[in-house]
């Protein structure tokens, strides 16, 4: 009986409550690979996670969008309990995920791989509209709309990629490591369309290596090492902290 | 040889090429979503030509006599009930062996193929002999120096290529192909898109089986006789004709099954005693193209998967 109480006053809260991620436990094959991981992604709002290789931020994501689910612990979003949802109804809750090596479908055609990113969306209009938005955000991709995505160079593939995810027009999206590979001038412009994306409404979790541009750009941030979150804060507080450096090179 | 039987050999050799790419092209859907081969592929087609021969009594039997709406009917009831069939496989089957061996998933598919067959040879009344299959297409014939064209050959042949098309224009021009294709090529990105990974393998496994069930269908109206033991033969040729097409390509499919028929035709004209030895010279033929060209005519790389 208290226990619906208590229910129904965190739903009161849940609309505006964005992704709330409470001691999730992760594993592949026995290894813990997360292990009481804590955090919150606020809407509007650009959240980051640092770490070092194999920290554990891409199973963070995969956790979230139920690819290796969580064994323990809670995944919510607006409310909703997400921890064991199969990946495609996570996705339709409002997620979208830009992953980790651009997976860009490599036989389907750049135009082909942008509709795969609004596949939920039923409206032919809107789909028209939202490609008109990614091809006006990165013109290279509207020149090359026929060409089969594999064919694309790398730095093309991660717009192909970020496009494919701005398609589905989340009110969550999850980034991981865009700029992974990419020349500096790439990798300048990558942060300044997220920027952008984040402009028009999105709320965004990003994973990136570029500690002082990511931690430019964000609102906020945690830090992920060995499975665990070692420092959390705002992008400043987190700018100015050791562990920050630590977790990087420590 | 004279020009008559020339043409009757090109009719019957365009018939069986339709029908085994129809096959083929089932193959090489499986195939390309899941990486599986599914072996009970012919069975499903055997039983659709059953189920339409049964729907054809059934209506006998309430008095539908005009043979336009018994042909629909047929067809309507024996497609639908093995995309059916196939989605069933598909999910009680094929989807629960995921992440286990492909031979175990081709090994259990044999089994469920044989189980079917077995099932029309014990349960359908008197199941082991051959039934006729009725003349549902009009007899219209035109005869050119002695070959006569029928109707009903180039209606079947319109209606297969007709069923292939469409398979291609869903594959290439639809949101559900766009789904099939992300699926064949990343089913966990795709998972990523929002799209369901198990509604799209069962529904490309209600395609293909729909588009068996209609080539069996096809092959009754074409022979007049259909038999338990059909589906047999047909999804070992059907298989060779993906194979050696380039498993995962629709064109290769194609290809392949057409291929295959013009082997057993020449097989059957060139050969003494051909008609006995054309299967085997066909089977030769295409053991000797996978020898020399493994990934099939139609390379996977160089196409695009299903
Ligand atoms: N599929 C898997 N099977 C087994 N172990 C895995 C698998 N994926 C990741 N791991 C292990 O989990 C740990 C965390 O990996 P993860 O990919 O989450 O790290 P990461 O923080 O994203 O690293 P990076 O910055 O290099 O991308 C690593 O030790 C890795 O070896
Ligand atoms: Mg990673």
């Amino acid at each position: 009986m208290s226990a619906k109480i208590i229910d129904f006053a965190s739903a009161a809260t849940a609309a505006s409550d964005g992704l709330v991620i409470e001691g999730i436990h992760t594993t592949y094959d026995r290894v813990d690979v997360l292990t009481g991981v804590s955090l919150r992604v606020l809407p509007g709002q650009i959240t980051c996670i640092l770490g070092a290789n194999g920290a554990g931020k891409s199973t963070l994501i995969r956790s979230i969008l139920g690819l290796t689910p969580a064994y323990r612990g809670r995944i919510r979003f607006n409310g909703e309990d997400i921890t064991r949802l199969p990946t495609h109804r996570i996705v339709s809750r409002g997620i979208a995920c830009i992953p980790e090596g651009r997976k860009v479908f490599a036989k389907l055609s750049v135009e082909e791989n942008l509709r795969a990113g609004a596949y939920l969306e039923p409206s032919a209009r809107e789909i028209a509209h939202r490609l008109e938005h990614v091809y006006a955000v990165f013109p290279r991709l509207a020149e090359r709309a026929g060409q089969l995505a594999g064919t694309m160079s790398g730095g093309e593939q991660a717009m192909v990629s970020i496009g494919r995810g701005m398609m589905a027009a989340p009110q969550l999206l999850i980034i991981d490591e865009p700029s992974l590979g990419l020349s500096p001038l790439y990798v300048k412009e990558n942060f300044a369309v997220i920027e952008r994306l984040h402009s028009f409404g999105s709320t965004v979790l990003l994973v990136e290596q570029n500690v002082h541009q990511t931690l430019a750009i964000a609102h906020r941030g945690y830090v992920l090492a060995q499975g665990h979150v070692v420092a959390e804060g705002s992008a400043r507080e987190l700018a100015d902290n050791p562990r920050v450096k630590e977790a990087y090179f420590g | 040889m004279d020009i008559a039987q020339l043409g009757q050999y090109v009719v019957n050799g365009m018939m069986l090429g339709i029908i085994y790419a129809m096959v083929a092209v089932g193959f090489t859907l499986f195939f390309g979503v899941l990486d599986v081969i599914k072996f009970s592929h012919g069975d499903v087609l055997m039983l659709g030509a059953f189920t339409g021969y049964a729907v054809y009594l059934g209506l006998g039997a309430l008095g539908i006599e005009a043979s336009w709406l018994q042909l629909a009917l047929v067809v309507i009831a024996s497609v639908l009930a093995m995309a059916g069939v196939g989605a069933l496989i598909a999910r009680f089957v094929v989807l629960p062996l995921r992440g286990a061996p492909a031979f175990n998933t081709l090994l259990i598919t044999l089994m469920t193929g044989m189980v079917l067959r077995e099932c029309v040879r014990l349960f359908f009344p008197a199941g082991s002999n051959p039934k006729p299959f009725p003349r549902l297409l009009p007899d219209t014939q035109w005869a050119f120096d002695g070959f006569a064209l029928r109707l009903d050959s180039v209606l079947l042949f319109a209606a297969g290529c007709a069923a292939i098309a469409g398979v291609h224009l869903l594959i290439n021009h639809t949101r559900l192909g766009l789904a099939i294709r992300a699926v064949a090529q990343d089913s966990e990105t795709a998972r990523v898109m929002g799209i369901g990974f198990e509604s799209i393998v069962l529904l490309t496994f209600a395609l293909g089986s729909g588009l068996a069930a209609l080539a069996g269908v096809m092959n009754g109206l074409y022979y007049n006789e259909i038999n338990f033991g059909m589906g047999l033969l047909l999804a070992v040729i059907g298989f060779s004709a993906a194979i050696v097409g380039g498993l995962g390509s629709i064109y290769g499919a194609i290809l392949g099954g057409f291929l295959f028929a013009a082997l057993q035709t020449l097989g059957a004209v060139a050969l003494p005693f051909g008609s006995a030895y054309k299967d085997v010279f066909a089977f030769a033929v295409v053991i000797l193209i996978i020898a020399i060209k493994p990934t099939g005519l139609i390379a996977e790389r160089s196409s695009e998967r299903v």
